[in-house]
């Protein structure tokens, strides 16, 4: 056994090469100013500072909201969709957990382009609209979009947290429910339902974290003014060219992020105290 | 069985990695959809060497790939993106004595002010900034009584495209407000930025890459403000549209071809560039792109009679009215530009 620890060696070569080092490379831009010159730089913590505008606060306020109600409603969404997945027989459930990460095979970004063409005017959806005598609706660069290009995206996520709990769920914990009196809604409530939580936390890791920092999405469906945090970094760093704010900004991220992983975390942990640790684990 | 197999293969692997190693590598780096693929392939069978052609979609992104170490032979950046890479010393002179195709070009668009005597760069594409608008649903009133502040007219709110690019946006205002594109008055740049972001909240502008030519052409907005060259694709493509360009003046650009110093094969990239100014290799390019070739025979060819371009206005830019103006690089205007392009879409 003790051989292979070794091999673990070149792991971590690789991980501190491309991993910790560019994200050391962004603490030092983050503090420092003067270009992209490493040469001739000094300390300062002005683009700190400067992210500290009604301007660049309200796109980082829009970006919580918008990764919120895109989580929100992929546990709205979700939650169902996994329940009805767990409760089918067995062959079936193969299939239909397929059926979810299909698309996910497909590039986020063509995926995403191909609703330019379903929600564009004179799109897709539009023309079924006009074929059944409806007025067009104007779909894209809206919220709407935006919304729909991020829940579809991120919902597999969400119903795949889910599902593994409840498909690991013992079935006796609901016959002894039954027996000892309980309506189907009472037994969801009491019994089902508490057990999923942590499948429900960590589906909401996986959205919501992906959600505040997406720039691909908002940036197609929603147009140029459609901006938020990661679009502001995008362009900070592509347009701008000013790779210490942009640091700045994806530290600010950063800490951020790991601010609401230590909640959900935390959100686990009481979700499993509540529950007597019984629950079923997604890992 | 097996063995043969992989024993073939390996042979070949081998076989193959000579063969590259013989054959030179030109990396090119150039805008995107911005040359006909096909004549990649004639200067990689003519020359007996191998092209690696990249793409990017800014003059940005460009300059941000070059400035994080990445080398390229050839790289096609517009004018003000020249001066910069010139000033920051980034060029190497070209040897134009081989180019043997240099009089293809139109000597009006030879000795520009960004690189007098073409030391630098030659010309590649070039054209202007206007307005496309639906013939069927845009008076031309108003664009001819309008001119630029047509953006900021409620009749249009909800109608409007505008290419996201900071320098751009800001010509539309400033020529809008009467000013020049190199102003450096800070009053002038306040006011500039008041009237984009007023733009913004009266007709609530669209701002976006190039998704707009696709856009266009299925007409899912009247009016877009967008480059010469794609106005001249796009309305080959859907005859209800047309372009006009403001007599308050617009941006006149041009997209160079220039070496870098780092290039690794230099004699090769002049080759590149020479090819580029063949006659029918620029007639192939601007029909497959549509924007307005330097080259007179490739320029006669489509505007002339039964030619993809002939009586496209948007192909043939406007060299004559003293409002149009090239632009300037300048440090300081591009960082304080670029950071009020942002917080006007941000609101």
């Amino acid at each position: 056994m003790k051989g292979y620890a070794s091999l673990v060696k070149p792991y971590i070569i690789w991980m501190s090469l491309f991993i910790v080092v560019p994200m050391l490379l962004i603490v030092l831009y983050a503090f420092t100013t003067s270009g992209n010159e490493l040469i001739s730089f000094r300390f300062t913590l002005d683009n700190f500072f400067r992210f500290f505008d009604p301007v660049f606060i309200k796109v980082l306020l829009k970006s919580l909201e918008v990764a919120l109600i895109t989580t929100i409603l992929c546990i709205i969404i979700g939650y169902p969709i996994a329940y009805i997945i767990a409760n089918a027989s067995e062959k079936s459930q193969t299939l239909l957990i397929l059926l979810i990460t299909l698309p996910m095979w497909i590039n986020m970004l063509v995926r995403t382009y191909a609703w330019i063409s379903i929600l564009s005017d004179g799109g897709l959806l539009n023309s079924l609209l006009e074929f059944i005598g409806l007025p067009p609706m104007k779909l894209m660069y809206t919220d709407f979009a935006v919304m729909l290009g991020m829940v579809y995206n991120f919902l597999p996520f969400m119903i795949i947290s889910i599902y593994t709990v409840l498909a690991k769920l013992d079935k006796a914990l609901i016959h002894a429910s039954h027996d000892l009196g309980a309506n189907p809604l009472q037994t969801f409530l009491r019994i089902v339902l508490p057990l999923s939580l942590p499948g429900v936390i960590s589906g909401i890791t996986l959205v919501f974290l992906p959600a505040v920092s997406t720039f691909v999405i908002p940036k197609f469906l929603g147009g140029g003014q459609y901006m938020l945090i990661g679009n502001l970094i995008e362009n900070q760093f592509i347009t701008v060219g000013e790779w210490n704010f942009g640091s700045a900004i994806s530290l600010i991220m950063a800490f951020i992020i790991m601010a609401s992983m230590m909640l959900t975390r935390k959100m686990d942990r009481d979700a499993s105290e509540n529950t007597g640790n019984e629950g079923g684990k997604l890992w | 069985m097996k063995k043969i197999l992989i024993s073939t293969i390996l042979a070949l692997l081998v076989l193959s990695g000579c063969a590259g190693e013989e054959k030179k590598v030109l990396k090119v780096f150039n805008w995107g959809a911005y040359i006909d693929e096909t004549v990649i392939t004639e200067f990689e069978d003519l020359y007996d060497v191998r092209v690696i052609y990249d793409n990017y979609d800014s003059n940005e992104l460009m300059y941000t790939k070059i400035q994080s170490g990445e080398y390229y032979d050839i790289l096609v950046p517009t004018d003000h993106m020249v001066e910069r890479l010139i000033a920051e010393d980034y060029l190497q002179p070209l040897d134009l004595s081989k180019l043997s195709n240099l009089g293809n070009l139109y000597p009006d668009l030879l000795n520009r002010s960004f690189d007098p005597n073409n030391t630098y760069s030659i010309p590649y594409f070039w054209g202007n900034i206007g307005i496309i608008y639906n013939k069927n649903t845009v008076d031309v009133a108003d664009l001819e009584n309008e001119g630029w502040m047509v953006l900021n007219n409620p009749k249009y709110a909800d109608r409007i495209y505008i290419y996201d690019s900071a320098r751009d946006a800001f010509m539309v205002a400033q020529k809008a407000l009467g000013y020049s594109v190199n102003s450096t008055d800070e009053a002038e740049i306040e006011a500039a930025f008041e009237l984009l972001k007023q733009i913004n909240e009266t007709t609530r502008p669209i701002y976006i890459d190039e998704t707009i030519i696709d856009n266009m052409i299925t007409e899912q907005k009247d009016l877009a403000v967008d480059f010469s060259g794609d106005a001249a694709y796009i309305i080959s493509q859907n005859e209800n549209l047309s372009f006009f360009v403001p007599e308050e003046g617009t941006n006149i650009w041009m997209d160079s071809m220039i070496i870098p110093k780092n290039a690794k094969e230099v004699d090769l990239a002049h080759k590149w560039i020479d090819f580029m100014l063949d006659n029918e290799v620029a007639l192939k390019n601007t029909i497959y792109v549509g924007y307005t070739s330097p080259n007179i025979s490739a320029f006669e060819t489509v505007t002339g009679p039964g030619g993809d371009y002939e009586g496209n206005i948007a192909y043939q830019p406007r060299m004559d009215n003293p409002n149009d103006e090239v632009y300037k690089y300048d440090d300081a205007l591009k960082e304080v530009i670029t950071d009020k392009w942002t917080r006007v879409k941000a609101q």
